[in-house]
Parts: structure tokens; sequence; C-alpha cells
């Protein structure tokens, strides 16, 4: 019993050891994660703009706060060899690589606009409306030049 | 003696094979008695250069990468855009109202037998990158109001460069056995067993909007595969998906009519991710429609039948997970995996 119960601790211990050492998320998945909580953000406030929940200022302000902490992190995640062209599990285009410059550059207004609709948000919602409406055109500027559809599939 | 009536045989049969293909690949143009009169309406015209978004192939790229995919101006219609197919390259050409380079030389018939008939003024095939397949669908009503339209615009006098094609496909009296295959010179009929809201959308999707020129996959031919309608496709111009527009649980399934009325209207999905890629023009183009045409664009695709998706990832190559991935070892990244080849 008591080598059983041995054998079992030594066992999850390797495991926890071996998880540590490659349990660690790819780059890929680290900017999917960050990407996902910019979309989760978006969709909070989207829902109030569209009229579909009411407008919150202040979990609206709280939102785009949060998109906009994520740019600064999201540039550094994109190390040579990990474009869709490497691994179809990511959407970045390989034409990021080409340009980089221009794609840092939206990451960069990505900031900009998120940020200005945190501000716009404590306003209220008029002021906030256009903020948002500004925001997703940054979404769909670079998503146009860099973001290549993947197969949408349920598992 | 016997060897000389074989050759005979086999310089009469050639001819004879040569003409019927020459017969048979003749383009066929709708005649100036077939064309109606018609006043143009100036104002319906730009609203069916939306429908179309005839810029966002049309407008000069924004940069001097050919394949750019932002435009410089949408109202310039300079051509010059690079369509990278598994056909070869294909340059969009200029349908500015100049007289020389670009479109305004043209008479109303000339314009509408390119539009509905694939066909040159100079009476050549125009290469299916053009979606006449999708144009012959339209009333002539609309064709000639967007004729209309296209002549206020201002001309630009450079020429695009000439397709980029590798054999057979550089011969384009060809196409005229592809037309028999897949342009079948019928306009948009309403199904009336259906609402007029989805006839609408209907005609929409299927004329002007041009929308199973991507979303429909095609066959080796070229000619898309109507089993497959709306279905999703590979990209024609590269990488990646062009996604299932059915009510499948893959496609738009969960998707409500509203939801995608407003995703043409905003560029936001359900999830509020936004719309990307070479969509991006498109839904800017459908979001100056009226709100009841984007309303009936939802209605009709939601009338489609669902179909699972058309391309499966598991069809696309992977790239081998256990290459090395020293820097060293790689001289050109790009050589590393093969290109997914589209089937068409």
């Amino acid at each position: 019993m008591n080598r059983s119960l041995a054998v079992a601790v030594a066992v999850s211990a390797l495991l926890a050891g071996s998880l540590g050492a490659f349990g660690e998320d790819s780059v890929i998945k680290q900017r999917q994660k960050l990407m996902k909580g910019v979309g989760d953000a978006n969709k909070t406030v989207g829902k109030m703009v569209k009229g579909t929940d009411p407008y919150d200022g202040d979990v609206a302000a709280a939102a785009m706060k949060k998109i906009s902490n994520v740019p600064d992190q999201y540039v550094k995640l994109f190390p040579k060899g990990t474009s869709n062209k490497d691994d179809p599990e990511t959407e970045a285009s390989p034409k990021i690589w080409e340009d980089m410059k221009s794609f840092t550059e939206k990451a960069g207004k990505l900031k900009a606009a998120s940020a200005k609709a945190a501000d716009a948000a404590a306003q209220g919602e008029d002021a906030f409306k256009p903020a948002f409406a500004n925001l997703t055109k940054v979404c769909k500027d670079c998503h146009e030049s860099f973001r290549i559809e993947k197969e949408k599939k349920k598992e | 003696m016997r060897f000389r009536h074989v050759l005979w045989i086999g310089v009469v049969l050639a001819v004879a094979v040569a003409l019927a293909f020459w017969q048979v690949t003749a383009p066929e143009t709708i005649s100036a008695e077939a064309l109606p009169r018609h006043a143009p309406d100036v104002a319906n015209g730009e609203y069916v250069y939306y429908e179309g978004g005839c810029s966002s192939c049309h407008a000069a790229p924004a940069s001097n990468k050919c394949d750019d995919p932002k435009t410089a101006d949408k109202k310039v219609l300079a051509g010059g855009r690079c369509l990278r197919t598994p056909f070869g390259a294909f340059y969009v050409p200029n349908i500015s109202s100049d007289k020389q380079a670009g479109i305004g030389g043209w008479t109303d018939l000339q314009f509408v037998n390119a539009m509905m008939r694939g066909v040159s003024p100079s009476g050549q095939h125009y290469y299916p990158a053009f979606p006449y397949t999708s144009y012959q669908r339209m009333t002539y009503a609309d064709a000639l109001d967007l004729r209309a339209y296209l002549a206020t615009l201002p001309a630009v006098a450079t020429r695009a460069p000439d397709h980029d094609l590798p054999f057979p496909f550089g011969i384009r009296r060809g196409l005229g056995l592809w037309k028999l295959l897949y342009l079948d010179h019928h306009q948009f009929s309403p199904d009336p067993t259906k609402s007029a809201e989805i006839n609408r959308g209907a005609y929409i999707v299927q004329g002007p909007g041009h929308c199973s020129e991507c979303h429909t996959s095609r066959n080796l031919l070229g000619g898309k595969d109507e089993s497959k309608a709306f279905a999703g496709a590979p990209n024609p111009e590269g990488r990646g998906v062009i996604p299932n527009i059915t009510p499948n649980e893959n496609g738009l399934g969960k998707w409500t009519q509203e939801d995608i009325a407003y995703f043409l209207e905003t560029g936001n999905d359900p999830d509020f991710d936004s719309v990307g890629g070479a969509m991006v023009k498109v839904q800017e183009n459908l979001a100056l429609l009226n709100p009841e045409d984007r309303n009936a664009i939802a209605a009709y695709l939601k009338s489609l039948p669902p179909l699972p998706n058309a391309v499966s990832k598991a069809k696309v190559k992977k790239p081998e997970a256990d290459a090395p991935k020293e820097e060293g070892e790689k001289p050109d990244p790009d050589a590393q995996t093969e290109e997914p080849k589209t089937p068409y």
C-alpha cells in the first residue's frame, strides 16, 4: 500500500516536472490566447453597442483597457518560422514577416484606438459608439492584410 | 502509295477537328436587337457598383505591390492588381472611362457582352477570373445603369500588364469550350415558391454580388462545383480558406438572419471578431447598400441547403512536424513546406 503510494507520488512528481518543461505555451498558443482575450473584451462591449446588452460605462472602459494592454506583448510573439506557412494552426499570414514595420504600426493603432475608446467609455454611450466603430476599423485593417482564414470546424 | 493515303486522311481529320474547334469555341454574343432600350439611372448604377464591389479588383492597389489587399482610391479604376491563381497570374484591366486604356470608348452593347458573355469588343473570350458567369444573371437594366455610372468616374491612361499564364491557359480561344460547360446564358429568374425578400437576396448574391465565385469550390477545369454551392473553398489567391456560408453548423448555421445582416453592415461576426482578408472590401461595399438588401442577402443565405465544408483541413498538407527548425538549416523559410495546392 505504502509502496504504491510512493510510486504514485513519484510518478506524479515526474509528470508535474515534465509538464513544467513542456507544458509552456508555444508562441502561437500565446498569441491566440491574447487575441482571444481581445475578442472576448470586444464581444462584451460589442453587445452593448449593438443593443443586446445595456450600456455600462465602467465595464466598457475596463474591456477597452484590457485590449490596450495586449499589443505591446503581442508584437513580441512573432519570431521567424511561426506563420501559417509553418503551422496551419496559426492564422498569421507570412506577409507579417514581409512587412513587420507595417504590422507593428497596426498593433500600435490597436493600442491607441482601444485606449481612446476606454476614455470615451466614461463619457457615455454616445461618445463611446464612434470610438468603438473606429476600433473595429483598426481590427479590420490589420486582419485584411495579415490574417489568413482557417477552416472553422466544430471538433 | 498507301502511306500517302493515310497521310491525307490524317490531314483531313486534323483540319476537320480544327474547324470543329474553331466553330464550337466561337464567342457567343448578345445581339443589338436583344438589348432593350433603357434610359440609364446613374444612381442605381452606383448602387450596382457597390453590390458588385467592382473596385475591389479594378481599383489600383494602394502600394507598388500588385497584390496589396488595399486599394488606392475606390473610384479610380486603373487596374493593375494581380491575382495569383493556380492557372497563372491575372492582371486586372483598367476599366476607367479612358477611351484608349479603359472602357470609355465602348458601346453599351460591347459593355453588356463583356459583363454577361465574357466577350471583349474585339470578339475575344475573357478569362472567368472576370466573374461573367455570375454577371450573366443580372438584369440588362442593372448592367446598363452600371455602365452609365462607370462613365462618370475618372479616366486613367495607364494600361495593366498582360496576364501571365502558362500553356495551355494562355490560349483564349479554348475558353469557348469552357463556356459551353459553365456559361448557360440564363438571367436570374425568381423562385415563385420563395418570398420576395429571399428572391431579392438571391439576385444580389447570384448576380452582381458574385458571391459564389469565391465561396463555391471549383473542379479541375476551374468550373464551380454546384453540388457544393456556397460550402466554402480554398482561397484562390493562396493560403487559407474561403468560409462555408450555407446554414451548416460549420457555416452560418448558428448565425441568425440578423447576425448575417449585422456582419455585412459592420464587419463584426456574432462573436465580435472582425472580418478579414479579401472580404473586408466586400463587406465595406455591402455596408453601403440599403438595410433591406443586406437583410435580403441574409435571408437568402439562411434559405440555402446546409452543406458540410467543401474543403477540409485534413486535405491541406501539414508541414513536416519533426523537421529540424534550426535557423542555419533553412536559408529559405518558404522552402520548408509545400504550398497546399488548391484543387483547381
